[in-house]
């Protein structure tokens, strides 16, 4: 899961990107309008934190162009500003949820993981796919009842695969998504975290589609592991 | 006529400058014709005065004339003058010879006279005009009142003699009295043509003001956000000013406003940091910072809101379309609660207009929508109307929004809608965010009352002004 950040405070602004890191997201960080547009525009996030008040260009300018763009990722707005009009203006420039200053990291956190869900079409920060059951809240992978351990970079990889279930993904969706920019992206690395990822969960459950991608699906009934 | 001229709610203390006008008018026309019909009368007194004193005078230059010229005594008869009021008796006409340089004074006098005598106008202390004769007023026999014209003549060896003619005035009194009534119904007709002909222009002098008048009203009551029309030239000035006015104090709020917001964005977000950073330490200095740092934030909330209001108060002819402004909370509250799928469902009349700022119409319904999708299971509904029934003359309408969820008990009820009690509240999320409604409602004249509601929950109804 890819994340855009986009806030002027600097402080704020590692904050976040630090708190959504440590949740196993790929961040992004952006400083002002401008940055935080051509970001939007150009790369494919899952989600956008977004400051109403940017300096450039302000944040409600920032999520118009984008809808109007036809950019459809779940943005979640920190608005300062907390009266429903203010409201209401951020939400009819197409925004998904907001969150007022001051905040609780968690509540940022959990907003995130609900709008990533929601645009996914699941309705629990519970995510299962046979007998895998991965907790979005805690960032913890069950098999079978027995807690499995992942490094974040398998643990974002797992995760992106089981919010799209049944459906194949290209190895560049993959790194688009499970790296931030300033990562060295090297698409024989997802390979590697494929395969160790297929060892620890101990489950045949990641199908490699030759030429296009992998395909996460529950294990046949009776396929040997 | 008079009482149409007077403005709309005038008071009892100051007159409308309607009133001024034409008072001053009135009395100003009232106190000319008093001059003018004192002056005329006057004139009209000595000018009819002085020629019965010619006439008088022609019987009294014959008289003279037949004393002065030596002779038989008994030459004056009274049929000479061609006056037969002289021959009689006491007719109001007379005549009277006097000797004066003799002890016993001769006596010679018209018939009419009776063996009465006229009283001597050099007496009564007039004094004497041109030619040494008097003419004055003086009482007569039987007590009527007399003009006499009187001259001494000095006919050498002769003697002295002082002739004296008299005539009642009763004829030129009436006379006169005549002229009087006459006169005052002439200018008691124009007095009273004068008094229309002011009330006329005060009218016609005043409509521009009137226009006026009804392009401000239209302001306040938001028809209208500046005056138009073209008015008169001393009039163009005054409402360029209230434009000026109107645009100033609109101005002026949205600087507030604008402030207001900087303030709050420029404040909470290194309030936001400095509680996130001191949360991800577990020193006694972070948590200090994460105390005060709330206690801040609380504070700066609290003035926030109280800053707001201050600056809501005033602002003129604000109107607010409820329908869009409904439609815009529901897309809201749709994503807001997106994640527990309740349905919001609007119901609101077309065209109804809510009598004040759009800010303040969503934060009031915002906040009750919030609330009631807090405790709504499964779905929350609005609905406004105008009311039939008109609250002091101001037309209201109502807008009620309930839900399914639990609703809450009556004893409560009162204390959620008690206004100014948001610092107890601290806990995010832990009030009903019905007291800012309070205030809110409070600000606008108009009611909110909780009820239950037959989804089940509750049910809010409020009553607003509207156009």
């Amino acid at each position: 899961m890819r994340l855009l950040v986009v806030e002027d405070d600097k402080d704020l602004n590692r904050q976040l990107v630090t708190a959504l890191e440590q949740a196993g997201y790929a961040v992004d960080r952006a400083y002002d309008g401008e940055e935080g547009q051509f970001l939007g525009d150009t790369e494919p996030y899952d989600a956008v934190v977004l400051d109403v008040g940017l300096p450039r260009r302000d944040g409600v300018t920032v999520l118009e162009q984008w809808r109007a763009a036809g950019r459809k990722m779940p943005v979640l707005i920190l608005t300062a500003r907390d009266r429903w009009s203010d409201k209401v203006q951020g939400f009819d420039a197409g925004a998904d949820d907001y969150v007022t200053k001051p905040f609780h990291m968690e509540e940022v956190l959990a907003r995130i993981r609900a709008l990533l869900r929601r645009a996914a079409g699941h309705a629990t920060s519970d995510l299962v796919c046979g007998s895998v059951r991965l907790d979005t809240k805690a960032g913890r992978v069950v098999v079978d009842g027995a807690p499995v351990k992942l490094t974040s970079h398998e643990y974002r990889l797992l995760a992106y695969m089981m919010h799209h279930t049944g459906r194949v993904i290209s190895r560049t969706e993959l790194v688009e998504h499970l790296y931030d920019q300033d990562f060295d992206r090297d698409s024989n690395t997802i390979e590697v975290f494929v395969g160790r990822l297929r060892k620890k969960l101990g489950v045949d459950m990641i199908q490699t589609v030759r030429g296009l991608g992998y395909l996460l699906e529950p294990p046949a009934p009776g396929a040997s592991g | 006529m008079f009482a149409g001229l007077r403005g709309a709610k005038s008071g009892g203390g100051t007159r409308s400058i309607a009133r001024r006008l034409f008072v001053s008018a009135i009395l100003w026309s009232v106190a000319l014709l008093l001059v003018a019909g004192v002056i005329i009368s006057d004139i009209y007194r000595r000018t009819t005065e002085q020629a019965f004193d010619q006439r008088l005078g022609v019987y009294l230059r014959a008289i003279v004339a037949d004393v002065a010229t030596p002779g038989d005594d008994q030459r004056l008869e009274p049929g000479q003058l061609g006056e037969p009021q002289f021959e009689l008796t006491l007719s109001g006409w007379y005549w009277e010879v006097t000797r004066l340089d003799v002890e016993k004074p001769e006596f010679r006098a018209s018939r009419s006279l009776f063996a009465m005598q006229l009283p001597r106008l050099s007496s009564l202390g007039v004094q004497a005009g041109l030619g040494g004769s008097r003419s004055g007023y003086a009482i007569g026999p039987e007590g009527r009142r007399i003009r006499i014209v009187e001259r001494e003549i000095d006919i050498g060896d002769s003697g002295i003699y002082l002739v004296q003619v008299a005539a009642t005035t009763e004829e030129v009194e009436a006379q006169i009295w005549r002229f009087y009534i006459a006169l005052a119904v002439t200018f008691g007709v124009l007095a009273v043509a004068l008094a229309g002909a002011a009330a006329m222009q005060v009218r016609f002098g005043l409509r521009p003001l009137r226009a006026l008048q009804e392009e401000v009203s239209a302001i306040r009551q938001g028809e209208r956000d500046k005056i138009e029309g073209r008015f008169s030239e001393d009039l163009a000035p005054l409402a360029g000013e209230l434009n000026l006015l109107i645009d100033s104090n609109r101005e002026i709020l949205e600087r507030a406003r604008t402030q207001v917001g900087n303030l709050a964005h420029g404040l909470k977000t290194p309030l936001s940091v400095l509680l996130n950073d001191a949360r991800t330490e577990a020193t006694p200095l972070a948590e200090k910072v994460e105390e005060q740092a709330r206690i801040m934030s609380d504070q700066v909330t609290w003035y926030l809101d109280r800053a707001r209001a201050a600056a809501r108060t005033n602002v003129i002819g604000a109107v607010t379309e409820v329908e869009p402004a409904v439609a815009a909370l529901v897309r809201t509250f749709q994503k807001i609660y997106a994640g527990r799928g309740l349905a919001f469902t609007a119901q609101v009349e077309a065209g109804l207009k809510f009598r004040g700022e759009r800010q303040d119409f969503e934060e009031m319904i915002g906040n009750l929508l919030d609330n009631a999708g807090k405790w709504a299971s499964s779905r929350v509904e609005i609905s406004a109307f105008p009311l039939a029934e008109a609250e002091a003359g101001r037309p209201t309408f109502e807008t009620v929004i309930e839900d399914d969820g639990p609703g809450l008990p009556h004893d409560e009820r009162a204390r959620a809608l008690a206004r100014g009690l948001r610092l107890d509240e601290t806990k995010p999320g832990s009030g009903l965010g019905l007291s800012i409604v309070s205030d809110l409602v409070a600000l606008h004249g108009g009611e909110v009352k909780l009820e239950d509601s037959p989804l089940g929950g509750l049910r809010v109804r409020l009553r607003l002004p509207m156009m």
